[in-house]
């Protein structure tokens, strides 16, 4: 491919000459619609929106300059599909197919809003033109996510007219690997995968490390249910993964870089490897990179459906061919890591950081967020709230903001109850501990983690105690078995908390699942197995008396766990249409005309039917 | 040394030889023939020098590998609380016994893959079968078997009509 | 020559009593409160060894590569604050430790391992023999996970014939409480050569060899896997699987194969017999 005449890039004065050149093509009348085929809007069909768009433009006509570009996710997935026009950023959601003659017209010919495609403040009624007055969008900051929605994240000519591989261009042209490693010191930036390990560190281990070749890798694993950051980047912007990794592996000495991305997502390889391969064409990636001696090759390896294979050593045994099994961490994986050499892991998002850090600077970077924790963090904003989607905010920023400004609270008026965070390897967190701020420590302070930034919220109708037994039958599904605490200690707590959610909880069960988790927190060989208690333990501090009511009553407070709590029919609510009588398998409901109906507890089997059915949701559990 | 595989062959190829891709590799063999079939993944450890004792490690620690053909349609027997009452154990033994099959398994013939899941919800129209998403309600061993029966009707057909 | 070998030897057992090689220190672990000195990256339970402390194992073997799965050899790492706890079979010595072996912490951490294993494998004997010597007499937990025969999934077969043998006829299938030992496929095993090293490792007794003696078969159980038998040529009794024969043929260097075929044909009783006789022959000659 040649980009404006240039085959490839042999210097830094090329790369600049390219993206001058591509700016100064913008014509700043032409029109443009952005229209976002991120995961969630994608799910709701947006991609055909994005061909019906390209056919209108293609029959506007050569008078009127339009473009239409698919992008990746904006973020606010719960509005979706979303669509943006250019010029004055007008921020449509929920389009659908019909709607989009009418954009087309009124907007981009017409330069007209067209008023009932706008967001409208729940609260207060007010409709939003642009993203910057809606809640949601307010209150971020966006760095790892900030070229979503603005570039076609299949065109690398996007990527450099919006500033990318400049950061690049000024390390390879001006900078000491040193130099690199101080910066991103500067900045303070932790791993944003979980571990939150400040990055700068692992990098200067890795450069000093003995051994070669060196490998720099990126972990694509996302697999806490719930969280798909990683998802957005790799899709909807692959080349700020590039990018960073290329600046990584020149601070650490590496030649080779490896990016691994789980298998349920087809979609993100598929961009990955589009846009290695234009990096390639372009001489961004390979020999001689911007005319430098440095020499950098990506591979891309795809999972084959294992969540351990999120922890670092698992990840590069499934690099090697392996089962993804962990193994022990006494010596660091810096120091001999996938194929027994000194290997630097990052997230996703850890490397969508570096361009930024590298072209704002570390002091600008350390300037975000707080003492301990700098910088920004995506955060997946699902569950029980009325904005789900994708968020990213300063760290720093409390969980009440989150939720209650950009979440705009509890969906169906209903109250907060918990926020789980961290995926499985965290905990809940009560209304009580609202106000904590989010980032690597304070979370962890209360017995969860930040994690990789999954928040899922939950309201009054939740049990608690089903949450701790989900979390603790997936980990138990997806431990890899290999160590004696983890793959017997889970099942152990499985089977206690199946007793207590079936009404056959004894006295002394608590005890016996805390020390359970003792014994996994102490001596299980991996991470997943170290923390794989936490959403039992948190939910016991926070929640025990939802546990002593299953165990001791035999009864469900929120009334999720079938046959510990009652169905009844209220009497005053009842019109006695007689249908919970017709579809009761167990014959248990008696009534005549014009009589409330009743159910016989004793006959009952707790099935829900009658509750399912009624239409005068009379039917009341109890 | 075996007989040439050219499939495999031609994946080797596809990674370089490259042992650290046997997981797309393996994955590229499923997409070729819908499951991994042992005598391929034996020709492909003997290519690659790896035991073959490891690929089948590989082979049942992931989730996305399946070292048997999945049947063509997939059935699904409620085995929740209701349907359990009203009678989904019989039907289950009726269906593996007319047709050979373990719940959990494939028919010999592939035409289905049998499963038994905890409550799918439908408890007032218990006992409950789903084929392809398809739902029956009121299900008894005669009327599992019917629809079932059925499936092997539409392939036969279907085959004639050389649509297969 | 001999005066030089001692002169160095006297000089490495110099610096090795004060403690210095080449200027690097010889890291020093302070175990139970006994010191003991153990080259770079030795292990814990090397020094432990070393000092006459006994930690109990189930998945290490001195020949294998220790893969610290069992979770058995847990003790707590001195790190000034807090103590830390560490597998002992694995973790790198490479620089001057304190580790507790009988604290409370690390002791509690052994008993809750081994209660999870005992409520496993309840019935092997060997455990609970182990499990006795730990002082742990019973365990809290009921068995809510499936074992074959009391495989506790220590590894050490499977190991054993990848690393040692070179065979790599067994192979850890399935994930999480699905993990099970087995041949490929669940079929019996081509590359098995029947030398029972993995019954010979196998902690619990899981694995073992069978003679089927009408067939001349070894079958190596439960995997199903069966090599031919070399039988003795006078009374019958198996020798060797054939195929273990051949992979010592090819090492051994001092005779040649006839001679070693020769050797291979009597039972070490019959041969013994023979011996005899031979020997009995020999002194009726020097007599004469």
């Amino acid at each position: 491919m040649t980009v404006l005449g240039l085959r490839q890039l042999n210097s830094l004065a090329d790369l600049e000459r390219i993206r001058a050149e591509l700016l100064s093509r913008r014509d700043p009348s032409t029109k443009s619609v952005h229209v976002c085929t991120g995961p969630g809007c994608a799910a709701k069909g947006s991609p055909k929106l994005y061909e019906l768009f390209c056919e209108a433009a293609k029959q506007a006509g050569s008078e009127v300059q339009v473009q239409a570009k698919a992008v990746g996710c904006h973020g606010l997935c719960e509005c979706g599909p979303i669509v943006l026009v250019q010029p004055g950023n007008i921020f449509y959601q929920r389009v659908e197919e019909p709607d989009v003659a009418e954009i087309f017209r009124e907007t981009v010919l017409g330069g007209r809003v067209v008023k009932r495609l706008l967001y409208e403040n729940p609260a207060t009624g007010e409709k939003a033109e642009t993203a910057d007055k809606i809640p949601f969008y307010k209150l971020q900051k966006r760095i790892a996510l900030a070229y979503n929605g603005l570039i076609d994240p299949t065109k690398i000519t996007d990527y450099i007219a919006q500033g990318g591989y400049r950061g690049l261009g000024k390390v390879l042209s001006s900078m000491t690997s040193e130099e690199v490693i101080s910066e991103v010191e500067l900045a303070g930036l932790r791993g944003r995968g979980g571990g939150g390990f400040p990055t700068a560190r692992k990098w200067r281990s890795c450069r000093e490390a003995d051994g070669s070749p060196k490998y720099v890798i990126c972990n694509g694993d996302e697999g806490d249910p719930g969280a798909f950051m990683d998802r957005a980047i790799m899709e909807g912007n692959p080349h700020s993964i590039i990018e960073g990794m290329l600046i990584g592996a020149y601070a650490i000495g590496s030649e080779q870089g490896y990016i691994y991305v789980r298998n349920e997502y087809p979609l993100s390889v598929e961009r990955l490897k589009e846009a290695i391969e234009q990096a390639k064409e372009l001489g961004l990636l390979g020999e001689n990179i911007l005319g430098s001696s440095f020499f950098f090759d990506i591979r891309i390896n795809r999972g084959g459906g294992a969540f351990v294979c999120g922890e670092s050593t698992a990840l590069m045994a499934s690099l090697e061919g392996r089962p993804g099994e962990p193994r022990a961490k006494y010596v660091h994986t810096v120091e001999s890591g996938f194929r027994g050499r000194p290997s630097n892991l990052n997230n996703v998002e850890t490397w969508a950081n570096v361009p930024h850090i590298i072209n704002g600077g570390g002091q600008w970077f350390a300037g975000i967020g707080t003492e301990k924790s700098k910088g920004t963090k995506v955060f997946s904003l699902v569950g029980n709230v009325v904005n789900t989607g994708l968020v990213e905010v300063p760290m720093g920023i409390t969980l009440r903001r989150m939720i209650d400004e950009i979440g705009g609270g509890i969906q169906d008026g209903k109250r907060f109850k918990a926020v789980q965070t961290g995926g499985p390897s965290g905990g809940c967190i009560p209304t009580e501990h609202l106000d904590t701020r989010v980032d690597f420590d304070e979370l962890t302070k209360l017995g969860s983690m930040m994690g990789s930034g999954g928040m899922i919220v939950m309201d009054e109708d939740t049990c608690m105690v089903k949450v701790a037994k989900y979390f603790t039958n997936f980990l138990q599904k997806e431990s890899c078995g290999k160590c004696t605490p983890c793959r017997e200690g889970l099942s152990q707590m499985l089977y206690i908390l199946d007793r207590i959610t079936d009404g056959e909880g004894q006295v002394g069960d608590i005890e016996r699942l805390e020390d359970l988790s003792e014994i996994l927190e102490g001596t299980a060989l991996c991470a997943l197995g170290k923390t794989a208690a936490n959403p039992v333990i948190s939910t016991i501090r926070y929640f025990r008396d939802e546990y002593d009511a299953h165990i001791l009553d035999r009864r469900c407070p929120a009334k999720e766990c079938r046959g510990l709590f009652r169905y009844e029919i209220d009497p005053e609510a009842c019109k006695a249409c007689g249908i919970c009588l017709k579809n009761c398998p167990a014959d248990a409901i008696t009534g005549e005309k014009k009589v409330p109906h009743v159910i016989d507890q004793k006959k009952c089997t707790l099935c829900g039917t009658c509750w399912e059915k009624c239409p005068f949701t009379a039917v009341l559990k109890v | 040394m075996a007989q040439e595989d050219n499939l495999i062959e031609q994946i080797v190829k596809r990674y370089d030889g490259d042992t650290g891709m046997l997981i797309p590799m393996m994955q590229d063999l499923q997409s070729e023939c819908g499951y991994l079939p042992i005598e391929h993944l034996r020709y492909l450890g003997g290519r690659l020098k790896v035991p073959i004792s490891r690929l089948y490690a590989v082979a049942t620690f992931y989730s996305s590998f399946r070292l048997a053909p999945k049947g063509a349609h997939e059935v699904t027997l409620c085995m929740g609380t209701v349907c359990f009452l009203k009678g989904a154990p019989s039907i289950s033994e009726a269906v593996c016994r007319e047709f050979r099959v373990e719940p959990g398994g494939t028919t010999r013939d592939r035409l289905f893959t049998f499963q038994a899941v905890n409550c799918v919800g439908a408890c007032a129209v218990a006992p409950v079968m789903i084929v392809d998403g398809k739902y029956y309600d009121g299900v008894t061993p005669a009327s599992a078997l019917e629809v079932l029966h059925g499936l092997a009707a539409d392939k036969a057909a279907a085959e004639k009509e050389g649509e297969i | 020559m001999y005066a030089l070998r001692n002169m160095l030897g006297k000089m490495s057992l110099h610096r090795s009593v004060k403690g210095i090689r080449k200027g690097k220190p010889v890291p020093i672990v302070t175990i139970d409160g006994c010191k003991v000195r153990v080259k770079k990256d030795a292990t814990v339970l090397d020094a432990a060894k070393k000092a006459g402390i006994w930690i109990p194992t189930l998945c290490y073997h001195p020949a294998i590569s220790p893969d610290a799965v069992c979770r058995l050899c847990m003790v707590e790492l001195d790190r000034g604050d807090w103590r830390q706890l560490i597998t002992a079979c694995n973790y790198p010595v490479r620089r001057d430790i304190v580790v507790y072996v009988s604290s409370e912490g690390a002791k509690q951490a052994r008993r809750g391992v081994m209660e999870l294993l005992l409520a496993r494998a309840p019935e092997s004997q060997e455990l609970k023999a182990l499990a006795e010597r730990m002082g742990v007499k019973e365990t809290r937990y009921p068995n809510v996970t499936e074992s074959q025969r009391n495989c506790i999934l220590c590894g050490l077969c499977v190991r054993i014939c990848e690393e040692i043998i070179g065979q790599a006829a067994i192979g850890f299938a399935g994930r999480g409480v699905d993990r099970a030992v087995a041949a490929p496929f669940r079929q019996p095993s081509d590359d098995c050569i029947g030398c029972g090293a993995c019954a010979a490792v196998c902690p619990v007794g899981t694995i073992k060899v069978r003679i089927h003696q009408d067939q001349q078969e070894v079958e190596i159980s439960p995997f199903k896997s069966r090599s031919k038998l070399l039988v003795c040529e006078k009374c019958g009794a198996p020798i060797i699987s054939t195929q273990v024969s051949e992979r010592v043929l090819g090492k051994v260097e001092t005779m040649s194969s006839e001679e070693f075929r020769q050797c291979i044909r009597l039972c070490p009783k019959c041969r013994k017999l023979q011996t005899a006789v031979r020997l009995q022959a020999a002194t009726v000659y020097k007599k004469e």
